[in-house]
Order: C-alpha cells, then structure tokens, then sequence
C-alpha cells in the first residue's frame, strides 16, 4: 500500500466498511440535517392538525401541551362528523391506486422485458394505417355521435383489410428503439392538454364517475415510467440465466415469471413504490372523471380550502398526514424487497 | 315510442302534482335522488345537507350534495350538462355564471314553478335580487340562497378612539387608515394594520378593483353599466376612473399587511376575526363572522357602511375626473356619489333542463324551501353558512339577528349599511355575460395584478385590459354579447 | 405521440437478443399463447397507449386551432387557424408567454449574440466533420429553438424586462432540477455507505414524495407565512418584517423552487440510491485491494455504473419539471404579477376560464419546447457520452 496523505488518513478508511471519524461526523451531520428538513415539515402538519383556529391565525406555536393546549376538533370532524366522505375517498383512493399500480406495473413490465429481449420489427405502414383508422373512429364517435360498436367493427374490418392489402406490400421496419422511444414520449404530455378528451371518451361509453375509468387513466399515464424504469433494470441483469432456463424448455412467460422477476425485485420495488405514489397523490385526472362516487384523497384535500372562509389548516393537515400513512406503510414493507433484491445482486456476481 | 310516452306521463303527472308542491307532502317525492354539485366545506354546501335532511323527511327526496374546490365547480357543471352527461340536477354556484348556462339552453326556466308556488313569497325578496340577479332575459332561472355584495367595515371602537367617522369617500378612506395603522388594536402588543384589502392574484382582488372603480365610473344607476357600453359592447375601462381605482387600490397597500399581495379573502378574513384591521372591504359575511366563536377579538367591535364613493367622477368626454354636480352624480349623497357593487352576486341554485321531470320537481321545491323566509331568516344569521341576506324581512327585522349573538346597536348598523346598498338606485352589476371568467378573472385580474407587482403602469394596465376585451367580445360575436349584456342590466329593448 | 421521423434516436444499448423459446406441451390455448408470447408480452402496452393518447392528442390538436363553446347538445366548434398560436408568440399575449419585448440592452445583445455565435461554431464543427442529414436536420432544430430562446432570454432578463412564462418554467426546470440532482445524488452516496440506521434514513428521506403535490403546495405556503409560519421569529428576527417573499418576483420563484425541490429530491434519492446499491460490491472490494482511494473507487467504478441511471433519472424529472402546475397556483397562484406563472398553470388558468383553444394551444407549445429539450438532451448528451464510452 502507498503512503498515505494526512488527508488520507483522515478522511479515507482503510476499508471500505470503515470510515474514519471524521468522515464519520461530516456524514452523519449531513445526514442528520437533511433528516431535520424533511421531517420538520411533517412535524409542521401533525401539530397544526391539532391546533384549533386561534392556535393557528395568531401566530406560530410549536410545543402542544407546552405553549398551546391540543384539540382533536379537526380529527372529530373527518372521522366522526363526516366519516362516510372521508372513508369513502380513503378506499377509493386504496382501491383506484393500488389497481392502476399492479395493472401498469404488469404491462409495463411485460413490454419492457420483450423490448430488452426480443427483436422487434413492427411496419411503419400498417402502424400508420392502425393509428389514422383510430383517430377516424373517435372523431366519429365523439364529434359525429355515431354508434361506437358499429364504427369499431367497421374500422377493424377495414383495417385488417388494408394490412392484408398494403402492409404486405410496403415495408417500414421500425426498430426497438423506436418503440421505445414512443413509449417513453408520452410521459411529456401534460395532463392539462388530455384531461378534456379524455373526459369526452369516458362520457361516450357511460364510465365517468367509476373507478375503473380512474384506473385505467392512471394506468396508462403512469405506464411510460414503469416501461422505461423496468427497461433499464431489464438490460442490466445478465442474460446466462434466461439462456439456461431456455435450454430446459422454459417457454417466455415461465422464464419471466420464475427467473427475471426475482432477479428485478429491486427495481420492481422501487418501480412500484413511484407508481403507488403517483396514482395516490394524483389531482387533476381524479377531479375530472370522479363526480361523487369515485371521488379520491386529493380531491378531499383541495377541498379543505374554504375559499373566502380562508383555508381550514387543521383539517387539511389532518386530511394529509392520514394520506401519508398506508404510502409510509408501503414504503417500510417494500424496504425489504429492496434490500433482498440488493443482496441478491450481491450473490449474483 | 314507449320512451315518449312514458316521459309524457310522467310530465303529464308531474303538472298534475305540481299544484301542490308547495305544500309538501311526506312521500310526495320517494325514491328520487337530486344531485346537487356545489363548493366544499361547511360554507354553502353545510347547510344545504342540514336541509336536505329535513327535506327529506318531509317530501322523501334524497338531497345528495356532492362538493368540487370552488376554482372547479363551473367547469365541471358545465362540462356535465353540456355534454349529457347530466351526472348532477342542481348546481348551486355564482350567480353570473348562470348567463352562459342558460345561454347554452341548459337551465331550467323556473317562471312556471314559481308561478305555482305560493310559500316562497317573492316580493319579499330585495329589488336587486329578484329583478336582476335571478331574472336571465326576463325569466327567472335561480333561486338565491345567499346575497352578496360589498360593503366597507370598521373598528368602531378604534375609529372612536381617534376621533374620526366612517369614511365615505377614498381620500377619507386613506386618511382614516393611514391614522389606524401601527396601532395595536387586539391588545397584543404588536402594531397592527390600517387597512386590509385580499389583493392576491386569481382569488377576489378583480371584486374589490370593482367595488373601488364603481364609485368613481357609474353615475346614472344600474342601467348605466359599468363595464361595457351596451349599444357598442366597448369596454368602459381604459378611462381616468379606474386609473385612479387602480391607484387608490395600490396605494391602500401602504397601510396594510407586508405580504397582502399575496392574501386572498381568506387569509384577508382571518387577519380582521383576530383583530388586525381596522378597515375591510368585504361581503356581508363580516357581521355574522364578529360573533363567531373565532371572532372573539372583534365581538360588537366592528361598524359597516356603503362602500366608499368620490365627489370626482368621470367625465367621459374630456377622459378627466369632475366635481359632481345634479345632473352628473343624480344619486349622490352629499355630494359623494356611491355605487354598491354587487359583486359576485351571490349563491344560487339553477337546475339542469336535462334532468327527469320528477327530478325538476323536487330540485324546485327543495330550492323553494331553502330560499323560502321560514328558513333563510335563521340561516343568513349564522356566520358559518356563508349565506348574507337577501330578503326584506331578514333586514327589517332584528329580533332573529340579535337572538343569534349581535348586540341590537350593531343590528341596526350592520342592516342599516346592508339596506343602503341594496336599495341603492346606482347599484352596480356584475359582469353576467358569457365569457364573464374570461373577461374579469383572467385579464382584468392578471392586468391588474401586474400592476399591484409594479410590472406596468396602470395606464398600459388599462390599455391591456381593453385590448383583451375587446379580443373577448369579438370572439364570442359582438352582437350577441351586447345583447346579454343589455339583458344583464335590465334594458330590454 | 409520435414523434419526427428525424429525431428519433437510435439508441444503442445492449442489443436485444432474440431468445427462441419453446411452447409449454399443454392444450392448444396455451399453445397458441406460447407462440404469440412476443406479441403478447407487449401488445397491451401498446394498446392502451394507443387508445388513451393518440386521440386525446389529435383531440387537443383540433382544439388548439379552434375556438370551442360548450353549449346545450354538445360543442360549438369554429376553426380558427393559427390565431390561438399567433396570440402567444406575437400577439397580445405575447408579453405572457415570452415576455416584455421594448429596447434590447448590451448586455442582451452580447449575450444573444454570443449564444449564436457558439451554436453557429457547434452547427459548423457538426457539418466539418460527422456530417447525417437526419442528424443536421435534428441539430438545426435544437440550435433554432436554443437561439430563439436565448435571444427571449436576451431581450427579457438581460435587458431589465420581465419575463413570460416560458421563462419562468425554464427557470423552474433547469435551477430546480439542478438542484434536485446534486442533493439526490449526494444523499444516496451517503446513504449507500455503511452506516447506522440506514433504514431510517431511507424511510425518512422518502417521505416527501409520498405528500400529494397540492398537499405540498399548501404546507410550503403555510411554512413560508411571514406571520403566522414556524419561521417567523427567525424571519423578522433578521430585519425582515416588512419584505414579503410573495411580493418580490426573484424571492417569490426561488421558494417555488424550495419546495419543488423538497417534494422531487426524494425521487432522485430513491433511484440513485438503488443504482448505488446494485454497483457489485466485490468490483470494489476488488478496487480495494489494489489499494485505491474512495475517491477514485468512486469516479473509475461507481460512477460509470450509476451514470445511466443518474441519465434516466433525470430526464424523467425534467420531463415532470416541466408540466409544474401545483406549486405555483396554491403558493402564490402565479403572482406577484405573472412572476411565478409556468407554462402548465397559464394553460390551467385559460383552460378554467373556459378559453379551451387558448389552453390546449399553450400545452402544444409546452409539449414542443419539452419535446426538443428532452430529445436534445438525450441525443447530444447521451448518446454521445455513450458512444464516447465505448
């Protein structure tokens, strides 16, 4: 070993698992203050979730029982006064992200795994053709209120027709990349630019106001980050254990299933973990395809501001920390998944 | 066929019943659900769910109240019945946003209901409300749950100390401030402020801008107008009035909150219950805020009156400001010529055309019922409703009010400011025209807010404005919005 | 969304194998499910992609050349061509998106000219020397938008005028992600050492994200109250009673930026952190023993494993940053003045005063900008760094 600098000795362990002390107190300061940021605001919103009013408006206090005296009047309300509202928008919000979440995270696996393995080479021309008959039959259905199951048979009909007629003639190959780059794309869409269509769509075959319109919605738009994550993940594990499953006759779905997924656990974690929270805390979407029935947390969250009654803090404080909980609980059970996956990338090597 | 006949019956039945709406009779309504879509929270929506439950108990109707943040509720209520969807029965919303609903051909024509109705006693309801608020185009098309407008209000106890009156004019306005501000007026021992007026951008400032502008712009009563010309739809605004309604706003600033930039009616609201303020502008949601349990700062504290006016107003031909005189202010009280602005006008219920005719039925009646003296009269008087009279007999009768906690001298001040402005001949209208969002809420409001940040002058602010307008109106055909807005005012012709 | 044709990049990668499977000895569904496996594994992703973005998109587009009424029975729609276009970018709302165009000043000058200046020499050395027509075309766009928003940025901010809100979202994306990606990176180094109570710093760290954006809008205007927040002691303790953050354009921004940044810090954390974690420990164990520093173990085998995902990370957040909507409208709804107004909350705000072609031709602008500086980067910064990798 080379003679080491007093830098060195101070700041660079001799081990990697070691750390000499004053690197020891530089990171565990850093660490410890970053702690304090993230959570004093948190702090913030339990104890204005139990203030009252004149707690609030005259001025800031910090201590409960040391300088003001905690009230459960905001609490009493959302679970006692109006408990069927706020437990009706607790399990919808469970429900639509917890199924929005497991579908995306499914499909979006799926593609991203065939993309990392397969070679694909869809024709730009019967591609083309696809898309030009779908925007024909919504522009039918929407703007000339034609019946929806005749123009989706009709426009099948004729596309299988014209694949049969033109895409066999003309060929555009389009390359993986492309795909999924296309993909990728539609995470750039603002959720502003959608939400009428959408709205519009849903309307036409009956389903605002479900969960199942919310569901697929979040779906889709979180699809593109499980696709692009999930990628990723999927071209950096080595390839010698698929091929060796292949070997034994494992079919596609099998090897998936019983050799990738548990070797991705780490990424799959994570990957699910942002796709929960997206869904959970999403606004906009929720507000318009929910009118009552459907009706999610956020949507109960902007709603604690009473607009010229100024804003109800407490309540509102109370309504998010309730939604941080099962996302925390989330978070601690897939903590786990994460670090076997790490161990596991460990072993591997 | 059989869908036609059907739906003829039921209307045929439906007119048979109406005779007796009024009069409701337990189960009259079974089994039918009117969805009602309105703002969040104990304001408004609270107590339509308090008389939904009677309602129901009465007639069998279920009265579903779903709530949408505020921002939202007439997107979404327009969206659903425009497009058929027609999820909701009621929308309970600003009253000068039903013009464009009924312009739509969305909302039900209410005349043959009332006409049938003999518990809502609809002379009782005040001049303003009945005739313009309510009436699109002559028909009525909403019942009113809550009468809005503005009106100045004040420390009496601070202005006593001082020595000063209530300020009747702007000059007054800023003197009475500019003497308050810094003092200590909760007994906290922290210097309070002069004057609090919301000024935050896409909130309620472009109310308030209005509520100064009137004064200063509307001379010769509602009919006048005081955003458009109603033979030409040209904006009224890039003049000397609202330069100097514009100054005036900017320059309360002196005498209040650091961040009041950055304060809507709410933050605005909790300053003036915990005793910060010394002078308001606000709706008449004050008075019954003062005896609220969070109000404990300002109890039998505050004083209102008309909103400010000018002894200069605008002389449209020479773009200056002018002294008063008979024929120019007709309405002007000692020389000071005032215009109440009704601004936002106030909550109402419009039911959808589109829903079932049972449907319609109970929506009306449960609105009849809300509005209806029996029990508005108790429900203006509690501060956490939201609602602010609208009637005679809520004004001229203190007893219910001082049950409700006001001590019977500020009673009388507070309906006494209310029915001066109500009565008022030169009381201005809101912007009740399709695209009034537009026009008001996005650019006069974003105009003006560039001119509170010190962005533009309020002259180029007013060039803006007019410029934006005028884009506005030809977009949604200069004609027609003419038309509208001569109805908005009362001109028929 | 389909992209052009020219600006799709050929990503590298590992190339796809093409594994053969063989079909599961079952009935004859499952057979005919094992040999449409490849379709099958990617056919609902496209499927739903299709269907809930294509229409909305072609929707949208019709939207922005037109202006449209709801009214009774449907929508009144009337065409209107470029008009909804030409109002941003030159009309009167031109002051809006772009900003207060009046003298240019010297400072501006030099800098929109020295910006095209070195966009010209980059265009040059690209033509000299690896000239592709599909690769000059894509350059041309990328250098025609950077000038065109360096001389916005010239006239504007160089120049003592206001900016629009494309300069306000612009600042948004570039300070808030900067940011983001040097305490996300920093915190994950830390946290992927060997260290006490990893768990918790884990946990905790994370918790930001998991507050709905409205949630955090609303906390952060509550922490920042001059009056009534947790800091105002501090606040008028340092001589700051009477300056509101709010009214103040700079200080107004960099709050939203503050905030933004605290709820997306923990993104950037959680997935660096995991790339961290897969780095092979006994690479470095390995590295150790030759007896590098930690430095060195750091920048030779660390990072060029943590490299691409640190690339993926942060395009996702750029593409997110751009779409900011919540923390502007509930902090200080956009003002003072339009100060604090990005690109998404102006389309929010036309599109709630029922300005639907306005709205959805200001989120055809957004999408475009995003588009050209999302793909810029991915190609120029990327894909060159990889191929110089390899």
């Amino acid at each position: 070993m080379t003679e080491r600098t007093l830098y060195q000795r101070l700041f660079e362990p001799p081990r990697i698992n070691q750390m000499a002390i004053g690197t020891k107190v530089v990171v565990y300061g850093l660490l410890l203050i970053w702690s304090a940021v993230v959570l004093f605001p948190i702090y913030w919103l339990l104890i204005t979730s139990v203030k009252s009013a004149a707690d609030v408006n005259g001025g800031p206090v910090y201590i409960p029982f040391v300088d003001f005296t905690p009230s459960l009047h905001a609490w009493r309300e959302l679970f006692v006064v109006d408990y069927e509202d706020t437990l009706r928008a607790y399990f919808n919000s469970i429900i639509i992200s917890l199924a929005a979440t497991l579908l995306s995270t499914l499909i979006g696996s799926m593609a991203a795994y065939a993309l990392a393995r397969v070679k694909y080479a869809p024709n730009l021309v019967t591609v083309l053709i696809f898309a030009i008959l779908m925007i024909i039959t919504f522009v039918s259905i929407g703007i000339y209120g034609v019946d929806w199951r005749l123009v989706i048979a009709s426009a099948l009909a004729v596309f299988f027709f014209l694949m049969k007629a033109v895409s066999s003639r003309v060929k555009i190959p389009l390359k993986n990349g492309d795909i999924l780059f296309w993909m990728i794309s539609q995470r750039i869409l603002a959720p502003i630019v959608v939400v009428v269509p959408i709205y519009m769509m849903f309307q036409t075959v009956r389903m605002l106001d479900t969960h199942l319109a919310i569901i697929l919605t979040y779906a889709v738009v979180n699809l593109p980050i499980v696709v692009w994550l999930m990628y990723d993940f999927f071209t950096s594990i080595p390839r010698d254990l698929e091929e060796s499953a292949q070997l034994d006759g494992a079919t596609m779905f099998m090897t998936f299933r019983e050799v990738v997924l548990p070797l991705s656990k780490a990424g799959l974690a994570a990957t699910t973990l942002l796709v929960m929270i997206l869904s959970w805390n999403e606004y906009l979407l929720a507000l318009f395809l929910s009118t009552a029935k459907a009706q999610t947390m956020p949507i109960l969250v902007a709603a604690m501001n009473a607009g010229e009654r100024g804003i109800l803090w407490w309540s509102m404080s109370a309504v998010i920390v309730v939604m941080i909980i099962p996302v925390v609980f989330m978070a601690v059970v897939l903590q786990r998944y994460i670090s076997k996956g790490i161990l596991l990338g460990a072993v591997k090597g | 066929m059989k869908t036609t006949f059907k739906s003829l019956l039921t209307g045929a039945m439906a007119a048979a019943m109406m005779t007796g709406a009024s009069t409701a009779t337990a189960g009259e309504f079974d089994g039918v659900t009117v969805n009602i879509l309105t703002r969040p929270g104990p304001v408004i929506a609270g107590r339509l769910v308090d008389r939904g439950k009677e309602f129901t108990e009465m007639t069998g109707a279920e009265i579903r109240v779903n709530e949408v943040p505020f921002a939202e509720i007439f997107q979404k209520l327009l969206t659903d019945w425009a497009t058929g969807t027609n999820s909701i029965d009621v929308g309970v919303f600003a009253s000068g946003w039903a013009v464009e609903l009924v312009d739509g051909g969305l909302v039900e024509n209410l005349d043959p209901y009332i006409a049938k109705d003999d518990k809502i006693n609809f002379d009782d309801i005040a001049p303003y409300f009945r005739e313009f608020n309510q009436k699109i185009g002559g028909s009525t098309y909403l019942i009113t749950v809550d009468g809005d407008f503005q009106m100045l209000y004040y420390r009496r106890d601070i202005l006593e100390k001082i020595g000063m009156e209530p300020p009747a004019t702007w000059d007054d306005y800023m003197k009475v401030a500019e003497a308050m501000h810094g003092m200590d007026m909760n007994g906290d021992g922290e210097a309070d402020y002069g004057s609090c007026i919301f000024k935050k951008r896409n909130a309620q400032s472009y109310f308030a801008i209005g509520s100064i502008a009137a004064g200063f712009s509307q001379t010769q009563g509602t009919g006048e107008g005081l955003w458009f010309d109603p033979e030409t739809m040209k904006p009224k605004i890039n003049n000397a009035a609202w330069a100097e309604a514009f100054r005036v706003y900017k320059d309360t600033g002196k005498f209040a909150p650091a961040d009041e930039l950055n304060q809507d009616i709410g933050d605005t609201r909790a300053l003036v219950q915990a005793g910060r303020c010394g002078l308001v502008i606000d709706w008449g949601d004050i008075g019954p805020l003062s005896i609220d349990e969070a109000g404990a700062a300002i109890k039998d504290k505050m004083g209102a009156v008309i909103m400010p006016g000018s002894p200069m107003v605008l002389d449209a031909d020479s773009n200056t400001l002018v002294q008063c005189d008979a024929t120019r202010c007709p309405h002007a009280t000692n020389g000071v010529n005032h215009a109440p602005y009704a601004a936002f006008g106030g909550w109402a219920g419009a039911i959808n055309q589109k829903s079932d005719q049972k449907v319609k039925d109970a929506a009306y009646a449960f609105l009849s019922y809300v509005n209806q003296a029996e029990q508005s009269n108790v429900d203006v008087t509690m501060g956490w409703t939201g609602y602010n009279p609208y009637r005679n007999s809520q004004l001229n009768d203190t007893t219910k009010w001082i049950e409700a906690g006001f001590s019977p001298e500020f009673a009388d001040n507070y309906l006494g400011a209310i029915k001066d402005s109500l009565n008022h001949p030169n009381m201005a209208s809101d912007v009740r025209i399709p695209g009034a969002q537009q026009y008001t809420g996005v650019v006069l409001d974003r105009e003006l807010a560039r001119f509170l940040a010190g962005e533009i002058t309020a002259e180029q602010a007013l060039a803006n404005i007019e410029e934006g307008w005028e884009e506005i109106t030809e977009d949604f055909d200069r004609e027609s919005q003419a038309q509208m807005y001569k109805l908005s005012l009362g001109i028929t012709n | 969304m389909t992209t052009p044709e020219n600006m799709t990049p050929d990503r590298p990668g590992p190339a796809p194998v093409d594994l053969t499977w063989t079909a599961n000895p079952g009935g004859p569904v499952s057979q005919w499910i094992d040999n449409h496996a490849r379709q099958l594994f990617i056919m609902p992703a496209v499927l739903m992609i299709l269907v809930f973005s294509i229409f909305p998109l072609v929707a949208s587009l019709i939207i922005a050349f037109s202006r449209i009424r709801l009214r009774g029975g449907g929508y009144q729609v009337r065409f209107v061509g470029w008009k909804n276009f030409e109002k941003q970018i030159f009309g009167s709302e031109q002051f809006h998106f772009l900003g207060t165009f009046t003298q240019m000043s010297v400072v501006g000058w030099m800098v929109g000219l020295s910006v095209t200046g070195l966009i010209l020499w980059w265009m040059y050395k690209y033509v000299t020397t690896q000239f592709t027509v599909v690769g000059f075309i894509g350059r041309l766009i990328t250098a025609s938008v950077t000038i065109a928003i360096a001389f916005m940025f010239a006239a504007t901010f160089f120049s003592g005028n206001p900016f629009g809100t494309l300069g306000v979202t612009l600042f948004y994306v570039f300070v808030g992600c900067g940011v983001q990606f040097l305490i996300g990176l920093g915190l994950a180094f830390l946290c992927s050492q060997q260290i006490r109570g990893r768990n918790f710093f884990r946990v905790a760290f994370f918790i930001p994200m998991m507050i709905t954006p409205i949630g955090v809008g609303y906390v952060f205007r509550m922490l920042a109250d001059t009056t009534k927040g947790p800091f105002t002691p501090l606040w008028q303790g340092l001589g700051l009673k009477d300056f509101a953050w709010a009214t103040d354009p700079w200080a107004a921004r960099v709050f939203i930026v503050i905030g933004d940044s605290w709820q997306w810090i923990p993104f950037v954390f959680i997935i660096l952190l995991a790339a961290f974690e897969n780095v092979p420990r006994d690479y470095v164990e390995a590295a150790e023993m030759d007896g590098a520093g930690s430095w060195q173990i750091f920048r030779e085998i660390t990072w060029p494993q943590v490299l691409p995902v640190a690339v993926t990370v942060m395009l996702i957040r750029v593409i997110e940053a751009f779409k900011i909507v919540d923390l502007p409208n509930i902090m200080t709804s956009g003002g003072p003045g339009i100060a604090t107004e990005s690109m998404s909350l102006h389309s929010f705000f036309a599109w709630r005063a029922l300005d639907l072609g306005q709205s959805a031709a200001i989120a055809y602008l957004l999408l475009f900008v995003t588009v050209v500086i999302c793909v810029s980067f991915f190609n120029l910064i990327v894909l060159n760094r990889m191929r110089q990798n390899d």
